[in-house]
């Protein structure tokens, strides 16, 4: 959706003057000044692509805090969004052809496919980092490449476990299990219930990814080492296989073909007591006309994933970077409209109305109002804390995305959990796929 | 052949030898030919015959979105042919087209009988018939998603209703499962198209041949198979060609209601040529598996060139 | 051809009874099997959610039908960008491959110039190029041309498939004109031009009609050069849009997904409606030549 938020010229021109005094009397670039500002070029305006919304308030929150940079500096600002599927190419055709939105902002590996393309925006990101807390070590693998700030982390979409309180009772449990032996444990009393798990095992782009990532890792499994070199052949990984193959036998039918709505709305059609998501199917609880599903809403609450033998959270989420391209006539303007809208004054309403579904880089908004609003959002806000990225432990990059994009992972835990293939063959195969990637 | 200019008819034409040059051109019909080609040919030499080339260098490259490639030889089909997964899409798409295309000319071909019999209100029915084939192929695919939904499904509720099943059919999640529901979503598209055409053509078979079968003591059978389908044959070739062309090519029903899986069982050469390529970025390997795909095409325009051959033969006149 | 002709000579040999079990009954299953899935789409579009989504109840009836997912599509996403996107395609698509194949189809089967037969077989075997083997260097062709993301680009590309079979389905309404016609108006002393414009267009026009319903309803279902040519929201065409937008981040609108596919065939089906002798004449004439 596009906003066009522009003043007629004669007020933004006055409205350039006047803060740009304002601007030369508070710059201060580089110290740890408690504000810092960026001295927008005259005439500037900038376009800003960014991933579609999946909760309407944050959408809102954004274009409303874009309108007030603009009120604030004169610069016109149009957002634009995206399917974020869609806006992968896009933003590669862009980096590669050198002309198209000043700000793109990303999700996963996409500012690691083009680094060169990118301006340095660590001026920026130091300056946040400083005021805020510090960034997360999950942000500042995502923002940074070769030892200087390539993008600005807005935060992760996570994924907690989304459970129906009621039933997880009636089956004897208390809470979701910290630990990944008892939480089989938990699904598979679910299932005896009638009353069973369901988690997406389609090439559902974000759920399958992400659920299948913290499996494998949990166990002590990766597709590479920190060299990026193949390591999936190996113990751990057929330990994560055959706790796979217990944990699909008490999904619900129908996981196989899952894409990334389909739990949604077999959670919302009660067909599932439990799974993996954002807390979109909270929201979309909570905001429904029915009053059947609405009422749901009272029942449904959030723990973060469990911990496996590796001992440690072990988490994947849609990770979401803005990126500054070198082709921007404008990088000053660009600079100080990332600066402006991670200010808290901005940021955190934002969060607020986003519902949580981005937790914060950044560890100052942990004590954001959007977490204590609602006490059943609170797993996500430490979800960017226990994340790993793509491809982890190896590096970020164009090996990475292929490989999750080809969806190597999910397939070998499917082929496997659904005994397609045996367990060995099943990593074989994965471990030929990466080898394709990381060559 | 061109009529001399020797006549002379008020108020029309130019007296001879006053014609100009540029008059004379545009009267020489190899010049006006080509001319006229133009906007056709050039579109066509610049949007299809360029791109065919292009995609098969690509293939030979290992080019990704966003940056060009460099010339690495055979290597994405050598990697192309230990793929399993790519062995399992070329699989995937025999598959779908043989029984696919069997079924879309079995039951094509009945319909088309159907709607030869007297029967009344045959204009509307005929309408109706085609409408599958009209309404865009992905509207279409989204009310069979919708039908083959493995908690809502209608058949499986209308099933379960008669009894014959307990639990609901999962209809695109299981591989076997997945790979008969889109067969059957492609043959409901297919068949129209199919049964209108073979209409036609028995539409032209004169029914004193039928007549003369049956003053022969011909039975139903006897007739069909000596008088119909040879008559057919060559409309069948033609039709087949096209419908088994298009089928081997699909993307739209597979992307929409499966995306290849569940874990790769209904991939085809083209979905899977789009997903290596677009969101997974590698436009080389992509291109390589869409290439791959061009051997298949040439033999079934062999095959329909044969098909015309045979009925120039039988209708004896020049084509 | 007339109906009556071909089955007067038999017909009161075969008997009611057996022609119900012979032919209605057979065709009335093809017709509910062929028509059902509109009917669900129809009757899902106006079905509240929660009707939607319960198991209990009868599904092929709606207890309480609503607007409400029309009104979602019509007002609340970028449907009316994408319906307008289609036709703007669609219809510029059509023409300026109807006069691209006018002036082909004359070229090669009256003009006959050198290399005219050559040329006709081309056209025949370019329609056999499916687009899913082209996307991938189009859509390279298409970064580098810069109209990525625009309508430009389905403009350009889609007469690649409509060009080649408009033509071979003129160069078959052609061929049934006299050339009697022609070679008298040559006689007469007419340019070549005037003859094309004068006496063979309004002579082909069932055949123009024809080829342009055609051609219309190809671009409408095409699909796969729209989803990797375009990505923001305004510029994708109705297939495109309500496959990837009305799916919202990761929630079905299973009602507005049913009246969006429903509202998306009705131009089409429409169209048809009013011109199904010149489609039926198009499919079967390309189909016999």
């Amino acid at each position: 959706m596009k906003t066009h938020t522009r003043r007629d010229f004669l007020k933004t021109t006055s409205g350039i003057a006047a803060s740009a005094a304002l601007g030369q009397s508070l710059l201060a670039r580089g110290a740890s000044a408690q504000q810092l500002s960026f001295k927008p070029e005259s005439g500037a305006a900038l376009r800003v692509l960014r991933w579609k919304r999946f909760v309407q308030g944050d959408e809102d929150q954004w274009l409303a805090n874009s309108k007030k940079f603009t009120e604030a500096t004169g610069v016109a600002v149009t957002v634009e969004s995206e399917n974020w599927e869609d806006l992968r190419p896009k933003a590669a055709v862009a980096a590669n052809v050198g002309s198209g939105p000043d700000i793109i902002i990303g999700t996963n590996d996409d500012a690691h496919l083009y680094p060169d393309k990118l301006v340095d925006v660590s001026d920026v990101a130091e300056y946040l980092g400083k005021k805020y807390g510090g960034w997360y070590d999950l942000a500042r693998q995502y923002g940074t490449s070769g030892g200087r700030w390539i993008g600005i982390p807005m935060g992760a979409g996570a994924s907690a476990i989304v459970y129906r309180a009621s039933q997880v009772k009636a089956a004897g449990f208390d809470g979701i299990p910290r630990d990944t032996e008892g939480f089989l444990k938990l699904c598979q009393a679910l299932k005896a219930k009638g009353t069973p798990p369901g988690m997406a095992l389609g090439h559902a782009t974000g759920d399958a990814n992400i659920w299948c990532h913290w499996l494998l890792w949990s166990h002590g499994a990766k597709l590479v080492d920190e060299n990026n070199r193949v390591a999936i052949n190996s113990k751990e990984t057929e330990a994560a296989l055959e706790y796979a193959k217990k944990l699909y036998a008490t999904f619900a039918p129908g996981t196989l073909s899952w894409l990334d709505p389909s739990n949604n709305k077999a959670f919302l059609a009660g067909e599932i007591s439990l799974t993996a998501n954002g807390v979109s199917v909270y929201y979309a609880a909570k905001n429904s006309a029915d009053p059947k599903v609405k009422a749901m809403a009272d029942d449904i609450y959030h723990a973060n994933m469990p911990i496996g033998p590796i001992g440690r959270p072990t988490e994947m989420g849609l990770a979401f970077t803005a990126v500054l391209f070198k082709y921007s006539k404008y990088p000053q303007a660009a600079r100080e409209y990332l600066r402006f809208m991670w200010e808290k004054e901005q940021f955190e309403p934002w969060m607020e109305a986003s519902l949580g579904f981005v937790t914060q880089p950044l560890r100052f908004y942990e004590s954001s109002p959007v977490w204590k609003s609602d006490s059943r959002r609170f797993a996500y806000r430490d979800s960017v804390k226990f994340m790993l990225p793509n491809g982890w432990p190896g590096k970020l990059g164009a090996a990475s995305a292929a490989a999750m994009a080809d969806f190597a992972v999910v397939d070998m835990i499917a082929q496997a959990a659904t005994g397609a293939a045996s367990v060995q063959d099943a990593i074989r195969m994965a471990e030929r796929r990466a080898k394709r990637f990381y060559s | 052949m061109r009529a001399p200019q020797t006549q002379f008819v008020p108020g029309t034409a130019q007296p001879p030898g006053t014609q100009s040059f540029l008059g004379r051109l545009f009267d020489n019909r190899h010049f006006l030919g080509l001319l006229f080609m133009l906007p056709a040919g050039a579109l066509l030499l610049l949007f299809l015959t360029y791109p065919l080339g292009l995609g098969v260098f690509l293939g030979f490259t290992d080019a990704k979105v966003g940056r060009p490639g460099e010339w690495i030889g055979i290597e994405n089909y050598e990697w192309l042919v230990t793929d399993s997964v790519f062995r399992l899409a070329v699989w995937n798409t025999f598959l779908y087209t043989t029984i696919a295309s069997v079924a879309k000319f079995g039951l094509g071909l009945w319909l088309a009988l159907l709607l030869n019999e007297h029967i009344p209100f045959k204009a509307s029915i005929r309408a109706i018939v085609l409408l599958p084939f009209i309404v865009p192929t992905v509207l279409s695919a989204i009310a069979f998603w919708w039908i083959y939904d493995a908690q809502f499904g209608i058949v499986s509720w209308m099933l379960q209703r008669l009894g014959l099943i307990d639990t609901y059919i999962d209809f695109l999640g299981q591989p076997n499962m997945a790979r008969m529901s889109v067969i059957i979503a492609n043959v409901w598209r297919g068949v129209p198209f199919i049964a209108i055409s073979l209409l036609a053509g028995l539409q032209t078979i004169s029914p004193s041949l039928y007549e003369a079968a049956s003053i022969d003591g011909a039975t139903p059978f006897q007739k069909f198979w000596n008088v119909t389908l040879p008559m057919l044959s060559p409309i069948i070739a033609v039709v087949m060609t096209f419908s088994v062309l298009f089928t081997f090519t699909d993307f739209q029903l597979i992307w929409v209601l499966t995306r290849g899986g569940p874990i790769n069982a209904t991939h085809l050469m083209a979905t899977l040529s789009f997903q290596r390529a677009i969101p997974g970025g590698a436009l080389g390997e992509g291109a390589a598996i869409a290439t791959a795909m061009i051997p298949f095409l040439l033999a079934a325009i062999l095959f329909s060139y044969f098909g015309l051959q045979r009925r120039r033969w039988q209708q004896g006149t020049k084509d | 051809m007339k109906d009556t002709e071909q089955t007067a000579g038999m017909a009161y040999l075969v008997s009611l009874p057996r022609k119900v079990v012979t032919v209605y009954i057979p065709l009335g299953v093809f017709l509910v099997v062929l028509l059902f899935p509109f009917y669900w789409m129809a009757v899902t579009s106006v079905k509240p959610n929660a009707e939607l989504l319960s198991t209990t109840g009868n599904p092929f009836w709606v207890q309480h039908p609503t607007l409400e997912h029309f009104n979602k599509l019509l007002f609340h996403t970028a449907y009316p960008s994408w319906m307008w996107n289609t036709i703007l395609i669609s219809v510029i698509a059509t023409f300026a491959s109807l006069a691209a194949s006018v002036f082909a189809a004359y070229a090669i089967e009256r003009l006959r110039f050198r290399g005219s037969r050559q040329t006709g077989m081309a056209i025949f075997l370019a329609y056999l190029i499916p687009p899913s083997i082209l996307f991938i260097p189009l859509a390279t062709m298409v970064f580098k041309f810069g109209i990525f993301d625009s309508k430009l680009a389905l403009i350009l590309t889609y007469p690649t498939f409509l060009i080649p079979f408009c033509t071979w389905l003129l160069m078959g309404y052609f061929r049934t004109i006299p050339f009697e016609l022609e070679e008298c108006a040559l006689i007469d002393g007419a340019t070549r031009w005037q003859i094309l414009v004068k006496i063979i267009l309004p002579l082909a026009v069932p055949g123009l009609i024809s080829a342009g319903i055609f051609a219309f309803t190809l671009s409408w279902n095409e699909f796969i050069y729209a989803l990797t040519f375009i990505s923001s929201s305004e510029n994708k065409t109705v297939p495109v849009g309500v496959i990837t937008e009305l799916v919202e981040g990761d929630v079905y609108h299973w009602g507005a997904l049913m009246a969006g596919a429903l509202l998306g065939s009705l131009p089409v089906a429409v169209m048809y409606s009013f011109f199904v002798e010149y489609y039926v004449a198009g499919m079967t004439g390309a189909v016999k030549e």
